[in-house]
């Protein structure tokens, strides 16, 4: 199938690992998939502390139940990413460890108060939630399978977040100004989840042409503020002056763009913030201290195989 | 040779088990599989497995989902209206799992 073929078939759950599709959707599909699945990684181990600090046995376990998923989410991704052709997972494994993968700006910066947590639980994830919904509606088959597995679970975290959230925000006032202080720090950041707006975005247009993805970065970011700055308010949140947001009249709004750190931004896309530098090199101290696991396991696989060279254990 | 057989209704869906055919190889196997299993109910697609190289864990030897607990795995548990439509639809998946999970 050539490009041209490609967009004309393009619709959900179309293309399969039978198709033969161009290099050009297969590597655009492995961008997206690779950065989403690094995502949830990423967010895992951003709140992997959180199982200890967090002040409850309730709240412990939930966090550990979440962490659990998130780090399973990503392996359902990478298998959907390998099975394109145009990556292992070890590479992807790889690349992440040497900080060349990619991965979601809000996950470079620390996260280091309990009052910060809703900002990652409810806000990102309710934002990620947004997207992925959308992503079941994706022409590369795998991934919108792997979208159903995920929102199936992602519910429980997002109520989770906001139950998090509800608590601070009806606790004591020095509880509520630190969470209001989070907010402030995060909000930003939050808005620049879904990327730079659409006249900005250099990958959107094929991946929407070829199905891959279904809406634009600021549909998303209509999506999300529709809904989530209601509730942000509804918990007694202050929206912050800046980023300025303008309500037009059909319900959508634009945030003025020049109210966002983009050179921030930009240096975190490319991997070069010092925070998300310490986060990409803690896991891959996490990654290195468990490396015999993986060895002890690839031996055993190679046994299992009757001693031919094996595919490298997940 | 016994081969377990899945059938997917539509382009996009599930391959889900619908049960098994007697062949001495694939190709046969997925003959008896068409004829058996794709005639009448919508088909897109057939798998067949031989059903040696099946891994079956059950309830004698585990126990899915722990025997503790768990709760707080549910969206249900956590007493705050649904943010968005697809929290929602989450809600309900999880609860429907957790009743069955009951049901069991």
């Amino acid at each position: 199938m050539n490009v041209e073929e490609t967009k004309a078939r393009a619709s959900p759950r179309e293309f399969s690992p039978k198709d033969d599709l161009p290099e050009e959707y297969r590597k655009a599909a492995t961008r997206m998939l690779e950065f989403h699945a690094n995502s949830e990684i990423m967010g895992a181990y951003l709140e992997r502390p959180f199982i200890r600090k967090a002040p409850s046995l309730e709240r412990k376990m939930a966090f550990s139940a979440k962490v659990q998923d998130e780090i399973g989410h990503g392996q359902l991704l990478y298998r959907a990413a390998e099975s394109l052709g145009v990556k292992t997972r070890d590479e992807m494994l790889d690349d992440l460890a040497e900080g060349k993968g990619k991965f979601l700006n809000c996950f470079h910066y620390p996260l280091e108060s309990w009052v910060e947590t809703p900002m990652i639980a409810f806000f990102v994830d309710g934002a990620a939630m947004r997207r992925q919904a959308t992503l079941k509606k994706s022409s590369w088959e795998p991934y919108a399978h792997a979208m159903d597995k995920i929102c199936f679970e992602e519910g429980f975290h997002v109520k989770h977040g906001e139950s998090i959230l509800g608590e601070l925000m009806n606790g004591s006032k020095k509880e509520q100004e630190m969470t209001q202080e989070a907010f402030d720090k995060w909000w930003p950041r939050i808005l620049q989840f879904f990327g730079p707006t659409d006249d900005q975005s250099s990958h959107h247009d094929f991946a929407a042409d070829v199905g891959l993805k279904v809406m634009t970065n600021d549909e998303l970011r209509n999506a999300f503020l529709n809904t989530y700055l209601p509730k942000a308010k509804k918990y007694g949140l202050e929206i912050p002056d800046e980023p300025r947001i303008r309500e037009n009249d059909d319900g959508t709004y634009d945030v003025v763009e020049d109210d966002l750190d983009w050179d921030e931004f930009f240096t975190i896309a490319k991997n070069d913030y010092e925070p998300g530098v310490g986060q990409i090199e803690g896991r891959k101290h996490a990654q290195d201290a468990v490396e015999w696991v993986r060895n002890a396991l690839d031996e055993q696989e190679v046994l299992a195989a009757g001693g031919q060279s094996p595919q490298a254990a997940d | 040779m016994i081969w377990e057989v899945f059938r997917q209704n539509q382009a996009g869906d599930y391959h889900t088990h619908c049960g098994n055919v007697h062949a001495p190889d694939r190709e046969m196997a997925l003959l008896f599989a068409e004829v058996q299993h794709g005639r009448r109910k919508p088909t897109n697609s057939l798998w067949v497995v031989p059903q040696e190289e099946i891994g079956e864990v059950d309830t004698e030897d585990a126990k899915f989902g722990g025997t503790t607990n768990k709760s707080y795995r549910f969206a249900r548990t956590y007493n705050v209206e649904p943010a968005a439509e697809e929290v929602e639809a989450s809600e309900k998946e999880l609860t429907e799992a957790e009743r069955k999970r009951g049901e069991a």
